[in-house]
């Protein structure tokens, strides 16, 4: 009696093994052909002096990587990139922070407010872009505009052609589109905190600030490594807003990682050259997200 | 004690105010500008439309190719987002369900993935698609959405599924459903919420995309209305009245969803950050 019990229960599972082979299959070969092969592709050309439109793919060993090491420009766009990422980091998790705090404790239209700090995430980069590209227009824009209203003409500038504001206009326009995403992780976490501990301390007479550093502070450092790290992740690949905005101008003064591997590959026909530059990009953010699964792990082994 | 509350739920009340009036002037501006004629935004950007002027909405919609990059933009999101629905539950079902170690390779394999940023591969993808005929081609794009939210679409059904008890289709494989109608009939409406937060933040992500159409699709008849949007900014550069129209027509049905499916959005937020 028992063995066919067993032959059945066999039958069974060798029935279910084909059936997840073939409920995996189509995601399979999707991810494999338009991943998997071109990630591959892209280390191999990027030993390669290939143009992207010959069939000609001269192998040229390190070359591109030496080049890379030596040519001004890119430092120059390393350097962009990594200013911009630690800017961005600081001030959308500033201002996401204080939202969140802001959002938290108001009294009236909480909903309200919060739908309307998060709605700029929603918005295309390309969208938002072209929106601040006209408020900060020197000539016919909303900031200059309001500037000579109150009397600071002096303080009217071309924000996005003058070399000193390109990249500031940039930064804050992104954080004007970002914080609100950051912002929905910070509430989550205050709405995790304990109301007996604010209680608790207010009683033993501590004071807002005190409050703060003591108790939210600490209480949100799973929520600020999240936040830390998607806004890291999230700065290093910046495109849409820089295309739309400044087309890496002026000068170099914007260019970054990502947008010197759209310009070099596309625009300059240097397509191995522009692989090798994504393998630097790819080695930065697989930098950023091994340091963040160390830090979660730490606090995996604290709580 | 009481009076200082009360002051104290103003002053915060009135701060919060004003960021709020920070962080929405520039949509509004957006909104306020597509109304006025390209004369009247140059003269004053920040007045009030003085009549409601729709020459521009009339324009676009008539003399450009907008219409069709709207439609593309409607196609591609539409497309990509069903056929996401029916390739990745049913590969989060099986990775779960079926735990044995290929499956649990499968999906570190898919994981890994999530941290490939597109910029890295897209060089060789381009010429790809060239080879296999998909250049310029709608079908190209929606395989490129699906191949990359399979990371992210599995785990979040992954996780969905281990709360959902085993027994219903237990019980429904005795009663002689084949795994196949198990997961269509039974396991894939229970995952409606998951699905929900797929179709949501991937749909946002693919009607906002703009690096990838604008190089695959390039050609008058596939471009999307983002890739539209952007070459009007080089083409119309002293027509902002046609942008702004074009930019409010992108967003409202943006705005529409959102207040429809808030909650959806909020969720997905939460997956996302768990996932880190």
């Amino acid at each position: 009696m028992a063995l066919p019990l067993t032959d059945n229960k066999k039958k069974k599972k060798k029935k279910w093994q084909t059936y997840a082979v073939l409920f995996i299959l189509p995601s399979f070969l999707l991810y494999l052909l338009f991943v998997i092969v071109p990630t591959f592709s892209s280390l191999y050309l990027s030993f390669t002096s290939w143009d992207g439109v010959s069939s000609d793919i001269r192998f040229i060993g390190f070359n591109n990587f030496v080049e890379i090491w030596n040519s001004e420009r890119v430092h120059n766009a390393l350097k962009n990139t990594l200013f911009m990422a630690v800017v961005l980091v600081l001030l959308e998790n500033i201002v996401a922070l204080a939202l969140a705090m802001l959002v938290d404790q108001v009294r009236w239209f909480r909903n309200l407010f919060r739908s309307v700090f998060y709605f700029p995430v929603l918005l295309s980069g390309i969208v938002m872009g072209f929106v601040w590209t006209i408020i900060l227009n020197y000539n016919f824009g909303v900031i200059n505009q309001l500037l000579d209203m109150i009397g600071l003409s002096s303080l009217k500038a071309d924000w996005l052609g003058n070399p000193d504001f390109a990249m500031l206009s940039i930064i804050l326009s992104t954080v004007w589109k970002s914080a609100g995403y950051y912002m929905i992780i910070y509430l989550a976490g205050l709405q995790g905190i304990p109301q007996e501990l604010a209680e608790a301390a207010n009683i033993d007479g501590a004071n807002r600030w005190q409050q703060f550093l003591h108790i939210t502070f600490p209480l949100l450092a799973g929520a600020m490594t999240v936040c830390i790290v998607l806004s890291m992740i999230g700065s290093l690949k910046i495109f849409d807003q820089i295309a739309v905005m400044t087309d890496g101008g002026p000068g170099f003064e914007t260019e970054t990682l990502t947008y010197i591997i759209y310009k070099v590959g596309f625009g300059e026909l240097r397509q191995g050259f522009g692989t090798a530059l994504a393998q630097v990009l790819f080695l930065l953010i697989l930098i950023v997200t091994i340091i963040q699964v160390k830090f979660l792990r730490k606090r995996e082994v604290q709580l | 004690m009481q009076t200082r509350k009360r002051l104290n739920d103003f002053i915060i009340f009135v701060s919060t105010l004003l960021l709020a009036v920070v962080f929405f002037f520039p949509i509004f501006f957006n909104l306020m500008s597509a109304f006025k004629s390209n004369a009247e935004i140059m003269k004053d950007a920040i007045a009030f439309p003085k009549s409601v002027y729709l020459e521009s909405f009339k324009y676009l919609l008539t003399e450009t190719e907008y219409p069709r990059a709207i439609l593309n933009s409607l196609i591609l999101t539409a497309v990509s987002i069903a056929f996401m629905i029916l390739v990745i539950p049913m590969a989060g079902y099986a990775i779960e369900r079926h735990n044995k170690r290929w499956t649990r390779f499968v999906f570190v394999f898919y994981l890994a993935g999530m941290m490939i940023p597109f910029q890295a591969y897209m060089i060789p993808l381009f010429k790809e698609l060239k080879i296999l005929g998909l250049y310029g081609n709608l079908a190209g794009p929606v395989m490129i959405y699906i191949s990359g939210s399979v990371g992210f679409g599995c785990l979040l059904y992954t996780s969905f599924l281990k709360g959902i008890p085993r027994e219903i289709e237990e019980s429904a494989e005795i009663d002689g459903c084949s795994k196949y109608g198990i997961f269509w009939r039974i396991v894939f409406p229970l995952l409606g919420p998951c699905t929900a937060t797929l179709v949501v933040l991937n749909g946002l992500g693919i009607w906002n995309d703009f690096l990838m159409p604008m190089l695959v699709l390039p050609s008058g008849h596939t471009k999307t209305m983002i890739v539209e949007i952007f070459y009007y900014v080089g083409e119309f550069s002293s027509r902002w009245d046609m942008i702004f129209a074009g930019t409010t027509m992108s967003i409202i049905p943006i705005l529409i969803i959102f207040l429809s499916l808030q909650k959806y959005f909020v969720k997905g937020i939460a997956t996302g950050a768990i996932k880190g």
